[in-house]
């Protein structure tokens, strides 16, 4: 349900103003409305101004946006490595955390400066090793000839290759070896031997190709290439560990220091908070003024509660909600428990306006009515309640999947009961095997009374729909509205018993009168309501016929558990039949929780709400601590 | 002969708005596709939205019952 606001007005000494501000901050039940005072200052007073802050709080407000600059940024240097919580209370100690923030910083940004690049260089020497390891097992084919120059070069492909090859023959005559192999990233590396008396001359005929040799740290040059891996690996083990001291240090830094950064942004930003709050506030020569809204029922304790802080120097005043204010009221739902797991379902449509209804407690009783009859099977319910408990056992409660648990639970239940009434167990199974009859009838072949029942819930579901729309009107002081409503809802009654009265004569419902009652209503509407309120009447009994849908889908249901139980018993083996008709009984089930819930959801939301709920309203965001 | 032709028009009665909701759902369902990437928090009303047409093959159903049992 909607829960009733009140509209306040909050009254003190201007210096009362940050002190004021912080109470309702703690309490979080107060949603502070600039728009409410516009109102005020446009009608009467022209003294009422917004709140200009003074020199030592602008001073301070600068003071701790820059402070929290800060320490969001040595918190975002620092690794989060530690859930701990600090106990620190940072006002005391501001201005040694503002100093200490400026070391912290110079010596975490020094800290993560040299990691990066250690972190860099390992990197770099882990691309050259994987060049050199891919060349180490070309090295086998070599001759063990220690007058031999060994290049590793990269080649950009197979044709620059056979390219290099050629040319490398002619400028060495021949006295060059060229093999090559692919990396684990498929760049295609090769390994060029030659005697050293034409090392020189290989060397520039690669310069001149632009075919680059493999990067090498300048001490392991000279080195001999098997000896230049060993090299490398062993470079960059002591770089890895480098590393690893120096993320160690910046991780004992921040296991010391980040939970006290933490709790002294979290206390920043909610100061910060206090000080955008001050927007909201109106101020005179002497006093500050704040209008908003919060919850009725917490009038009282926050009145009490403010008398008891400030000795009376500040004041809480509920004011009337009047007409205009009612598309500004923010809007509140609560629902009992029964009712709250069917918020997911109300959920999906925006809020209601405040003079409006909540849709959950009208969709918690409707919905899984109109699924039961829907669905309305004894088998199936078992199944679907077992599901439900499963659901609302195994996740904590107030999680999506639990309410989704408790709302099937009802939905299941529904089931069961219309199952019984239908006597339906797995379509006609119940009956073939044990003997179970309808107490109510079989849909399967009273297709009439299904249509006619449908038609009936439908009528009594608008017709309910229709009343609440007279009564929303009433409720937002619109009578004329109300009155056009109610003769819509007269037009519709007499229109439906007229066409009872065509399909199944009785002596006492004479079709003739009722249309001339029609008749006479319908210049009344058009009068009211102009060329659409024929429509209007139309669309009403459109809206009334949609709900047939109950009958056709559990229609196609029925049939589909049918064909599924005949196919079954048309395989001659019981344990293929169980198989192909369980197969099918959990493709119907599926079929079948979806289609109901679909079309029952569609059912309130198009033919049924839009009868009477008035959507758009302003969620109640009342202003809370972001660190409780 | 006559219940052939009424069968016959039993089945067209259902079976145009049939062929007209499954158009009207795939336009849609198509458009709900696309806002959905957009959109995911619009989940639930484009459900509803692409369940609307099928009032089209609701009330051919009930036209082709009528059919069926009242003539």
């Amino acid at each position: 349900m909607i829960i009733r606001m009140a509209k306040v007005e909050i009254v003190g000494p201007k210096q009362d103003l940050l002190n004021t501000l912080d109470l309702l901050h703690n309490r979080g039940i107060f949603q502070p409305d600039p728009h409410l005072m516009e109102q005020v200052v446009l009608a009467e007073d022209d003294r009422l101004q917004t709140l200009v802050l003074d020199e030592n709080e602008l001073r301070e407000r600068s003071f701790f946006q820059d402070l929290q600059e800060r320490v969001t940024t040595l918190l975002e240097l620092l690794p989060k490595n530690s859930n701990g919580s600090s106990r620190l209370q940072p006002l005391p100690v501001m201005a040694l955390l503002d100093e200490l923030v400026d070391q912290h910083l110079a010596a975490a940004r020094d800290q993560v400066g040299i990691l990066n690049e250690c972190r860099r260089n390992a990197e770099d020497l882990q691309h050259d090793l994987s060049f050199w390891e891919a060349l180490e097992p070309l090295l086998e084919d070599l001759p063990k000839d220690s007058n031999l120059e060994l290049f590793g070069v990269t080649i950009r492909d197979v044709r620059q290759l056979q390219n290099l090859d050629s040319l490398l023959q002619e400028r060495t005559q021949g006295r060059c070896y060229i093999s090559s192999t692919t990396t684990a990233d498929g760049t295609l590396i090769g390994l060029i031997a030659t005697d050293k008396g034409t090392a020189g001359n290989l060397r520039e005929a690669l310069t001149a190709e632009r075919v680059p040799e493999l990067h090498l740290p300048e001490e392991l040059a000279g080195l001999p290439l098997p000896q230049r891996i060993t090299a490398l690996r062993a470079q960059l083990t002591i770089q890895l560990n480098k590393c690893n001291q120096f993320e160690l240090r910046l991780i004992d830094m921040s296991r010391r220091w980040r939970p006290i950064y933490r709790q002294a942004l979290a206390w920043l930003e909610e100061r910060l908070a206090l000080y955008r709050a001050t927007a909201t506030a109106y101020t005179t020569r002497l006093c500050f003024i704040i209008q908003g809204w919060m919850a009725n029922d917490e009038v009282d304790s926050l009145h009490d509660d403010l008398n008891r802080s400030f000795s009376g120097r500040v004041v809480l005043e509920q004011q009337v909600i009047i007409e205009e204010d009612l598309d500004q009221v923010p809007v509140m739902l609560r629902n009992p428990g029964y009712f709250a797991p069917f918020e997911i379902l109300s959920r999906l449509l925006p809020l209601p306006k405040y003079s409006s209804y909540d849709p959950t407690p009208l969709i918690g009783l409707f919905f899984p009515v109109l699924f039961g009859m829907t669905l309305g099977d004894i088998g199936y319910g078992v199944v679907l309640m077992m599901l439900a408990f499963f659901l609302a056992r195994h996740f904590p409660a107030h999680t999506l999947a639990s309410d989704i648990g408790k709302v099937l639970g009802i939905a299941a239940l529904y089931t069961l009961v219309f199952g019984v009434l239908y006597g339906e167990l797995f379509g006609d199974l119940g009956e073939t095997w044990l003997g179970l009859h309808p107490v109510w009838f079989d849909r399967g072949k009273a297709v009439v009374p299904m249509i006619v029942f449908s038609l009936t819930v439908g009528a009594v579901h608008i017709l309910l729909g229709m009343t609440l729309g007279a009564l929303t009107e009433l409720r937002r002081h619109q009578p004329r509205k109300a009155l056009i409503k109610l003769a819509m809802l007269v037009a519709v009654v007499l229109m439906v018993l007229a066409l009872v009265g065509w399909f199944y004569p009785q002596s006492w419902l004479s079709t003739g009168p009722l249309l001339i009652g029609v008749g006479i209503l319908m210049p009344v509407l058009i009068a009211a309501e102009g060329l659409l309120a024929p429509l209007e009447l139309l669309k009403t009994m459109g809206n009334i016929i949609s709900y047939v849908r109950i009958m056709a889908i559990g229609f196609s249901s029925i049939l589909l558990a049918m064909v599924a139980n005949r196919l079954g018993g048309m395989t001659g083996d019981i344990m293929v039949g169980i198989l192909v008709g369980g197969t099918l009984h959990a493709f119907n089930l599926l079929l079948g929780v979806f289609a109901p819930t679909v079309h029952s959801l569609r059912l309130h939301y198009v033919e049924f709400f839009s009868k009477f709920l008035d959507l758009g309203g302003r969620r109640f965001e009342p202003w809370q601590k972001r660190h409780p | 002969m006559e219940k052939v032709w009424i069968a016959f028009a039993a089945a067209l009665a259902v079976g145009i708005p049939a062929l007209a909701t499954a158009w009207a759902q795939s336009r849609i369902g198509a458009a709900g596709a696309g806002t959905l990437a957009e959109k995911p928090e619009l989940t639930g009303a484009i459900i509803i939205l692409v369940a609307i047409p099928e009032t089209m093959v609701i009330l051919g159903f009930v036209v082709a019952a009528m059919i069926l049992l009242m003539v």
